[in-house]
């Protein structure tokens, strides 16, 4: 009898340590929940909308591509250009002639366009925009192609700003479409950030040893 | 080696300059620098990326001549109606593949050589299971009931002492009293089990509706740790809304497959599960093309894609009003800061408790970003309390509170 209480007693023990560590994987509960559910809808909820979509395509997206033609206030003029089809390249090649719309960054712009640079781009072109980010780390990282080097390479340098544009938007390559992340503004900022990396890059060169080629200021 | 006249072989040398000079630090039979800085934009040793995989190659085109001359100028090659390179270019879309006029054939055979010794680096195992950290616990439990065992044996062998020597003198003892009908015992039991129930009543109580340490399963093991910590990808690539408005927003498929188009394996540091078992990475990622309906063979999107259903961590009651825009732009807060050390987190959990009491005392220690004497800029944002800041006597600090961060009406309207 006595024993029986004895381990009786360790079970409860164990059983109310073991339950201190547990992971919680369902929410906890809630006491009179007035007022903290959102009648409105609100970023992310399932609409009555979504769910007829779910009943007639068992399908349903949370985020919606805005109607063709929209125009966000404050933003530039889209791109005349629309992307190649598989194999064709008409368009890229066209792309050359398109001039950046955007006047030469002033400091607070051109601290805004290294911020995002460094955000959307550094990871694969590096943050010394030397083709060598965190993802590919000179060929260990997990990225399979190498990013194009932006600083120090005779075919980036020389490319047109246009064809940078359709490639930013449009992806090239292994390189994605960025036209979710940046908005036209953005990417033409960013554009114009890495050219005038490009061009302190150049006009540093000669003056600095040639085996080190980070941009300077 | 062949034998080569003057005339040729200064021309080589000149070929090699100029080579040096366009690709800055690379010696010319430098096979893994020529590598990347010619092909790997299009081509990896083990891998299909734009091109083939180039590994074997030289067995796959035993003709070393014909493969130079390919990769001198492939274009020639397929007017010249070779059917391996013709069904090859073919098989890869039609992607003409670029022209190297500039590498010379002890470059291409250095190139060669690197492919073909190329090895496939071994995962590490540094990442241990997370389950062990929390293990302490259970040692102090169980160390506890120990010693409590001990007492208990010992006061029973102290009384029972003290009933013999009470014996021997002759005194007479009362009637042995089990321990489970003395009263002290009793009393105690129920003292102790007052104390432990109310600590677990109150606490239960106020973790009504918190979450502090909820870890849901989410529809893909997406892991934090690999993606912010080891690849140092920024939080904002992926949540980019935290900058631009209320929602940190949770990244669209596109966002994930800029890499995942690419990246089709994981072949990093191992990663566990929160229980401590293992997750094979790779089939992770095949889970996010059947989100996406990507075809990683042929590199084409071939069915339609659906969203995968996240499920959503951090929950802030529909009476309060948080914005990430206004905590990171203009108060400059970290993401760490409220969501913990998320670039080590396998498995996100919520970190804070997100009571309103955590809200205030942030709101009550953190100062405001002046601009300040040192040239320090400071946040532009809070410009018009500049001169109420300036009134104070110098060495003063303003927090949030004093410039209305604990009104009501600030979070609650």
């Amino acid at each position: 009898m006595k024993k029986l209480f004895t381990i009786s007693q360790f079970t409860v023990f164990g059983l109310i340590i073991a339950g201190c560590n547990g992971i919680q994987r369902e929410p906890s509960r809630v006491y009179m929940p007035d007022m903290a559910y959102s009648r409105a809808y609100e970023t992310y909820s399932v609409t009555d909308f979504m769910k007829e979509e779910l009943k007639r395509d068992h399908n349903f997206n949370y985020s919606n591509i805005p109607v063709p033609g929209t125009i966000k206030r404050g933003e530039l003029f889209p791109f005349a250009l629309t992307k190649d089809a598989d194999g064709d390249s008409t368009n890229y090649v066209a792309s050359k002639k398109i001039q950046n719309p955007l006047p030469p960054l002033n400091t607070l712009d051109s601290t805004e366009a290294e911020r995002l640079y460094l955000v959307n781009c550094g990871i694969c072109h590096g943050p010394k925009l030397d083709g060598n980010g965190p993802l590919y780390k000179g060929g260990d990282g997990p990225f399979p192609a190498k990013p194009a080097t932006l600083v120090g390479d005779a075919r980036y340098e020389a490319m047109p700003v246009g064809q940078m544009y359709y490639s930013v938007t449009y992806g090239k390559n292994k390189m994605g479409s960025y036209a979710s992340q940046l908005d036209t503004r953005q990417r033409w900022m960013v554009i114009s950030y890495i050219k005038s990396k490009q061009v302190a890059n150049k006009t540093s060169a000669p003056a600095s040893s040639s085996s080190d080629s980070t941009a300077k200021k | 080696m062949h034998y080569r006249l003057i005339a040729p072989k200064t021309a080589y040398c000149l070929l090699i300059l100029s080579f040096v000079a366009f690709s800055k630090s690379s010696s010319a039979q430098d096979g893994k620098a020529l590598f990347q800085s010619n092909c790997a934009s299009c081509h990896n040793p083990v891998r299909v990326v734009i091109g083939p995989a180039l590994k074997g190659v030289t067995d796959r085109v035993p003709d070393n001549k014909l493969l130079h001359s390919w990769i001198k100028n492939n274009q020639t090659v397929l007017k010249s109606g070779n059917k391996y390179f013709t069904d090859l270019y073919n098989q890869y879309s039609k992607v003409p593949m670029n022209t190297f006029p500039g590498l010379t054939d002890p470059d291409i055979d250095a190139i060669l050589k690197y492919v073909n010794s190329y090895t496939v680096a071994t995962p590490g195992n540094n990442g241990t299971p997370t389950a062990t950290e929390s293990d302490s616990t259970l040692l102090y439990g169980i160390l506890t009931i120990i010693l409590a065992v001990i007492m208990l044996t010992l006061l029973q062998v102290n009384s029972n002492l003290k009933k013999l020597s009470d014996d021997k003198e002759g005194i007479p003892s009362a009637e042995p009293i089990p321990f489970y009908r003395n009263k002290a015992y009793i009393t105690l039991l129920i003292l102790v089990l007052f104390v432990i129930g109310g600590y677990f009543l109150v606490e239960g109580a106020i973790g009504l509706g918190r979450n502090k340490g909820y870890q849901p399963v989410q529809p893909i093991f997406y892991s934090h740790k690999v993606h912010a910590g080891t690849n140092q990808i920024s939080c904002l690539y992926c949540h980019g809304g935290a900058w631009e408005s209320k929602q940190a927003s949770v990244p669209s498929l596109n966002i994930c497959m800029n890499c995942h188009a690419a990246i089709n394996e994981y072949k990093g540091d191992k990663i566990y599960r929160e229980d401590g078992s293992e997750v094979n990475g790779t089939e992770e990622i095949q889970k996010l093309y059947s989100y996406t309906g990507y075809d990683p063979k042929s590199g084409k999107y071939t069915q339609a894609g659906r969203p995968i259903e996240w499920i959503k961590i951090h929950n802030l009651p529909d009476y309060v009003f948080f914005s990430h825009a206004q905590h990171i732009r203009a108060g400059k807060v970290q993401c760490q800061t409220c969501h913990g050390p998320i670039q080590q987190m396998s498995e996100v959990r919520q970190f804070a408790d997100l009571s309103m009491s955590w809200c205030v005392n942030c709101h009550r220690t953190t100062k405001v970003d002046f601009p300040d004497s040192a040239g320090n800029t400071g946040n532009k944002f809070y410009n018009i309390y500049e001169k109420f800041h300036k009134e104070l006597k110098p060495g003063d600090s303003i927090t949030v509170e004093k410039i209305g961060g604990t009104e009501c009406q600030k979070c609650h309207y």
